[in-house]
């Protein structure tokens, strides 16, 4: 019996030309659960919202055909009356909280739905046992990780008991052991609970082995919905294991790293090494002694070395928490700290910011901090205008990027990764040397993080030295060739990529698991040592 | 549905006849009513909440609906954090652009639900619950209010009615809220002070003296202030909350499919009190 | 304990002291309530706000002094010291500044000045003793759209402050000083600009879990008898403030409060929200709310004897111009039986409830971000 059913809906928003969602149907059996992938601005939000009714009743818009939810037609019911059927959870969980304490937050759907406070007391300790949280009850949900934040706003929904649990990318902010904490407990629930599930998802390699059904959008508003593998392997969304798929030419793609393990095994697949690849050292860019860094009496970054070379792609990883922001902070000279710092024979803490950020420049994790103009336009000629620059250099130099923006349009209305690069050409005007990039994938789709590979690589190619720090594994994998680990605010790695990811089971990339103990990193490496 | 839209106004309208006769109360108080001046606002300050709370229930409840509702929360944690930023230094006011701006865009009586519960917030986060919220929630809400109210103008005409209007509003303020914690700022017989046995007229000629002795400065800085703001902020603000106003619009075509909604709001958010 | 139960019990306090100017017994109720509020207050951040609360009261004493010094006009006969006399120009007329000051006008002022004091104290025991959370948790259904934006506001004002500080830092990356008054709009727009687009995603979370399910639009009829009440009590304080006619004002102004409060009742029946922990107002609660009452009915009411009709036993007892020590000429003040009892009255939360350990909602840490942003400058008058 099929929990929900969409039968030849289209989405048509106001101001735009054609519709988002065309023609789709599909039905999902109770207790599945359902992966929606495709690229930024394909929908994905739109289908999930249509499935509680938030579009068109919250979002406007014009939808037609005909959305069933648990029997229930979303064009009778508003998403509030089907708040006990399904439950949703948006993008940044922070932002849908509306009390402030992670017990009041679980009662607050319930009290909604004018459930008995004697029912409501038992409920919440149901829910907070369920996902494991019984210990953050009377927290303040502002202190809460990004993981348990994460957690309570699941806990939050189920709270009024729904059959269906609709979640719009619930890892894409969080680091890899976090975003492995949410994903087990969204299994429990599929798997213990039977509640049918609705995921989005970009970084399809850490839940695809889950999946029941997977459903595709093309990108011009059709859709394919079927079982993951057939549907990965046909689809332009290419998570490392898809892309490996593609190269050796299997016809579905596996869903877990064991499952292709086992055929590239059976098949005898081994590719070469890659040539270990030797980083350049010199010319320093950019070199720091002993940085220390210290809120109070918490030390965050503790005694760092650290050389950038001209020309240099370097990841910084680690877990949230151990120091790599700090450090970004202190080696642009913005946070204060402890040690030496020099660039070109200056050291950007003892500049003035205009100064400062022509030795280093750094474009922060919230990205969209820095825009405060009303249209890309203007703010490429204040750019211009605070770097000394040309008229004109941060335009060209966003057409360099390989982006094409109209100067009209407002940077809020742009994508995350369009921000991204109006932020990068921003800050690249000043043309420092020395370039830091922080979490910069976070919320790209595949295409957009390719385009930002490139951007980086050619970067460095002009000589830049670039400092990534990411939680994106694959993506340090194919755009450095140096990494450094941290933990606990000190550095316990450096190295090649290939050298330090190899070594490390947390860090290995899924190609390097696979066919361990050769050292391969991307699926390109793969086809690379096949050939 | 026109008598029940009629229900907002008429609430608000009340509210300003009494929150006019609970500010004004030093015109009418006569000695033999055996009250002492200092107790008069308490005894208001028992009434006020009454009609806050009729107005509220009428401008929030069952009208506005979620978007709204978040709107008017985030813009009173706006004022809330920006209030005890500028306190301690003399008139230099920071919530009162913010109130104006809003009421402007998104309708009177936006403005003074805004008005009233940014400061009632403010007040319980800061313990500033007294006999005088009340009357600053009530005065605040009339800010917004007239900001809701303002004719029609666009451009630069409007920045500078908004401004000018910002300078008088500030001054408002601080006149009315002073008039009526008169006595507490200042003893009872000096020759400044409220004298019920005096005339409306002599009171409010010593209610001048008294407030250009003792709060001049502080209402020229808010005016001062609000203007400068709105003058200098306000074009870039009013485009940033019309921008959300529209973006939180329902398009029309989604009536087509959200069929017979018993409690759908019957208007955005600027037809409210509008 | 409930937050409303302490705030009637300081009000009642507080219409207490505004019933008299006696020295003797404003001490001990001061004394008294600073008692109360240092035993039975929480770790909360507002419990502090005693402190701020005696500060104001200071300053308000302060500047009471200072006027009555320098404005002047003195009535009575001991004569401290003079200043010298400075005429004003004509549209000042009727105000002196300087003169002779006198022992007597300056008792009469720091009595009085000391009564609003208390008064001040009294509203702070109340901020320092009452969770503003909980309080929020139990206003009138009618209320409940208007407590769902302030409780919005509670949760996203330290979110706002987080920005702030990450926006300030995002500044100086490029290439801006943080201090100008430019640079106020660089990191306003941006927080702002943020603030508005969380209000949509948080609408969108509360719409999908509910929100509005179980409220239907105001019921007709509800309006009209608010409103009717609202004025009904506002002629009543009109009455009772400006004419002689005070037992027809004050039975408007109960009657208005009364109709109000149905009216309330009645207009959040609309509603069906349920309310999770709801606090329990048990028979402590009403006891600490009655002393508070008690305290009010106590004072107002000897005050209001007239000691010409009554029995010289019941003057002796009672005595109610001891409640209004004269000042001119000047009088020891004394106190009296029932004074004494409204000093009992104050203290009598202190057996009806037991001290308070740590506080329990941790989310009371977020308040304290706000509070700190507070310049600790100088002391202004709250209600400015």
């Amino acid at each position: 019996m099929a929990v929900i059913s969409f039968d030849r809906v289209g989405v048509t928003y106001a101001d735009a030309e054609r519709p988002t969602l065309d023609d789709i149907s599909f039905e999902l059996p109770e207790g599945d659960l359902c992966l929606v992938i495709g690229a930024t601005g394909t929908g994905k939000s739109t289908l999930l919202g249509a499935i509680n009714g938030l579009v068109p009743h919250f979002t406007g818009g014009t939808l037609t055909g005909r959305v069933l939810v648990d029997g229930r037609d979303t064009a009778q019911n508003r998403p509030r009356d089907l708040a006990d059927v399904v439950g949703y959870v948006g993008q940044d969980p922070l932002r849908g909280f509306v009390t402030d304490t992670v017990e009041d937050e679980i009662a607050y759907g319930m009290e909604q739905l004018g459930i008995a406070p004697t029912a409501m007391r038992k409920r919440v300790e149901e829910t907070l046992d369920l996902m494991g949280i019984a210990d953050l009850r009377r927290r303040p949900l502002t202190e809460l990780s990004g993981g348990q934040q994460q957690r309570v706003a699941i806990a939050a929904v189920l709270a009024a008991q729904p059959r269906i649990l609709v979640l719009d990318e619930p890892t894409s902010a969080l680091d890899p052991t976090a975003a492995q904490d949410v994903l087990a407990a969204i299994g429990t629930l599929v798997h213990d609970v039977g509640l049918t599930v609705v995921l989005a998802e970009h970084r399809l390699e850490r839940v695809m082995q889950a999946a029941d059904s997977v459903l595709w959008l093309r990108g011009d508003g059709s859709a394919l919905h079927g079982p993951p593998g057939a549907v990965l392997a046909q689809s332009t969304i290419t998570p490392p294991l898809a892309a490996l798929a593609r190269e050796v030419g299997w016809a579905e793609v596996p869903l877990s790293v064991r499952l292709a393990r086992r055929r590239a095994q059976a098949q005898g697949l081994r590719p070469a090494a890659v040539s270990p690849a030797t980083v350049p050292t010199e010319p320093v860019a950019l070199s720091a002694r002993g940085v220390e860094v210290r809120y109070g009496d918490l030390v965050a970054v503790n005694g760092v070395d650290l050389e950038l070379a001209e020309g240099t792609v370097t990841s910084l990883l680690g877990r949230n928490g151990a120091g790599k922001s700090s450090l970004l902070w202190a080696l642009q000279g913005a946070l204060s700290c402890s040690g030496a710092i020099e660039v070109r024979g200056q050291d950007p803490r003892r500049l003035g910011a205009a100064e400062a950020r022509r030795l280093v420049t750094l474009v922060p994790q919230t990205a969209v901090d820095l825009l405060y103009l009303p249209s890309v336009g203007a703010e490429c000629a204040q750019a211009d205008a605070e770097s000394d620059a040309e008229p004109g250099t941060a335009a060209a130099l966003l057409a360099e990027l390989g982006v094409d923006l109209p100067p009209e349009r407002d940077p809020r209305d742009l994508s995350e990764g369009q921000r991204l690069a109006l932020v990068l050409a921003i800050q690249l005007a000043a043309r420092p040397p020395v370039l830091l990039l922080d979490e910069p994938t976070r919320g790209l789709d595949y295409r957009a993080k390719a385009e930002l590979r490139r951007i980086v690589t050619d970067l460095a190619a002009r000589g830049e030295a670039v400092l990534i720090s990411t939680h994106d594994v694959e993506f340090a994998a194919a755009t450095s060739t140096r990494t450094v680990l941290m933990a606990d605010g000190e550095v316990i790695a450096d190295g090649t990529t290939t050298e330090v990811l190899t070594s490390s089971p947390a860090y290995a990339p899924q190609m390097a698991k696979v066919f361990a103990p050769v050292e391969v990193l991307t699926p390109d490496d793969v086809a690379r040592g096949l050939s | 549905m026109t008598g029940s839209r009629a229900r907002v106004p008429l609430a608000v309208a009340v509210a300003l006849v009494i929150g006019t006769v609970a500010f004004g109360w030093p015109l009418f108080l006569r000695p033999e009513s055996g009250m002492q001046p200092e107790q008069a606002p308490i005894v208001f300050a028992l009434v006020l909440p009454m009609v806050l709370a009729v107005v509220l229930s009428e401008v929030a409840g069952g009208r506005m609906d979620a978007r709204q509702l978040a709107m008017l929360g985030v813009l009173a944690a706006v004022g809330t954090i920006l209030r005890p930023l500028s306190a301690g230094t003399a008139g230099f006011e920071l919530v009162f652009f913010v109130l104006i701006l809003a009421g402007r865009v998104f309708g009177a009586g936006f403005g003074f639900a805004l008005g009233a519960i940014t400061l009632f917030t403010s007040a319980l986060i800061t313990s500033g619950v007294g006999p005088w919220l009340p009357y600053q929630m009530l005065a605040a809400g009339f800010v917004g209010l007239f900001a809701g109210l303002l004719p029609r103008a666009g451009g630069r005409a409007e920045v500078w009615l908004l401004a000018g209007y910002g300078a008088v509003s500030a001054f408002a303020y601080g006149w009315v809220m002073d008039f009526a914690f008169w006595p507490f700022g200042v003893g009872n017989d000096t020759g400044i002070s409220f004298d019920a046995t005096l005339g409306p007229l002599e009171n409010l000629h010593r209610f001048v003296l008294y407030n250009i002795a003792t709060s001049m400065g502080w209402n020229l800085g808010r005016a001062i202030t609000n203007a400068v703001l709105i003058a200098l902020a306000g074009p870039a603000l009013l485009r940033l909350l019309r921008r959300s106003a529209r973006r939180a619009d329902f398009a029309p075509a989604a009536a087509s499919v959200a069929s017979a909604d018993p409690d759908a709001p019957d208007a955005p958010a600027a037809a409210v009190a509008s | 304990m409930h937050p409303w139960a302490w705030w009637c019990w300081a009000i009642g306090i507080g219409i207490a002291v505004s019933g008299t100017t006696n020295p003797l017994l404003l001490a001990l109720i001061a004394t008294a309530m600073v008692v109360v509020v240092m035993l039975r207050r929480s770790e909360a951040p507002w419990a502090r706000s005693v402190r701020a609360y005696l500060i104001l009261a200071l300053f308000v004493i302060g500047m009471r002094l200072f006027f009555r010094i320098l404005l002047g006009g003195s009535t009575g006969e001991t004569v401290l010291f003079t200043l010298p006399q400075i005429p004003l120009p004509e549209w000042a007329a009727g105000i002196t500044l300087g003169g002779p000051v006198t022992a007597e006008a300056i008792t009469g002022t720091l009595y009085e000045a000391f009564r609003l004091a208390v008064m001040l104290l009294c509203v702070g025991a109340a901020n320092a003793l009452a969770n503003p959370r909980q309080a929020l948790r139990s206003v009138p259904a009618a209320l409940y759209e208007a407590s769902v934006a302030v409780v919005i506001a509670l949760s996203v004002a330290p979110q706002l402050i987080e920005s702030i500080a990450r926006v300030r830092r995002a500044r100086r990356l490029r290439g801006d000083s943080t201090a100008t008054l430019r640079a106020l709009g660089t990191i306003a727009m941006p927080v702002l600009a943020d603030a508005i687009d969380r209000s949509l995603a948080l609408a969108a979370g509360m719409e999908a879990r509910g929100f509005g399910r179980t409220r239907g639009l105001p019921t007709a009829g509800t309006l009209p008898v608010m409103l009717i009440s609202s004025a009904a009590a506002t002629l009543g304080v009109f009455l009772l403030l400006g004419s002689p006619f005070w037992q027809t004002g004050a039975w408007l102004l109960v009657l208005g409060m009364i109709g109000g409060g149905l009216g309330l009742r009645a207009a959040g029946a609309r509603l069906r929200v349920t309310t999770y922990r709801p606090l329990p107002w048990r028979f402590t609660e009403t006891l600490i709310a009655a002393s508070g009452v008690l305290a009010a009915v106590l004072v107002l009411g000897v005050g209001w004897l007239d000691p010409d009709t009554m029995s010289p036993a019941l003057v002796v007892l009672l005595d109610p111009l001891a409640l209004s020590p004269s000042t001119d000429p000047l009088q020891w003040p004394t106190l009296t039986l029932p004074m004494l009892l409204v000093v009992a009255l104050v203290l009598a939360p202190l057996p009806l409830t037991r001290p308070r350990r740590a506080a329990t909602v941790e989310s009371t840490r977020n308040d304290t971000r706000v509070r700190l942003l507070r310049a600790q400058a100088e002391p202004e008058p709250t209600w400015r």
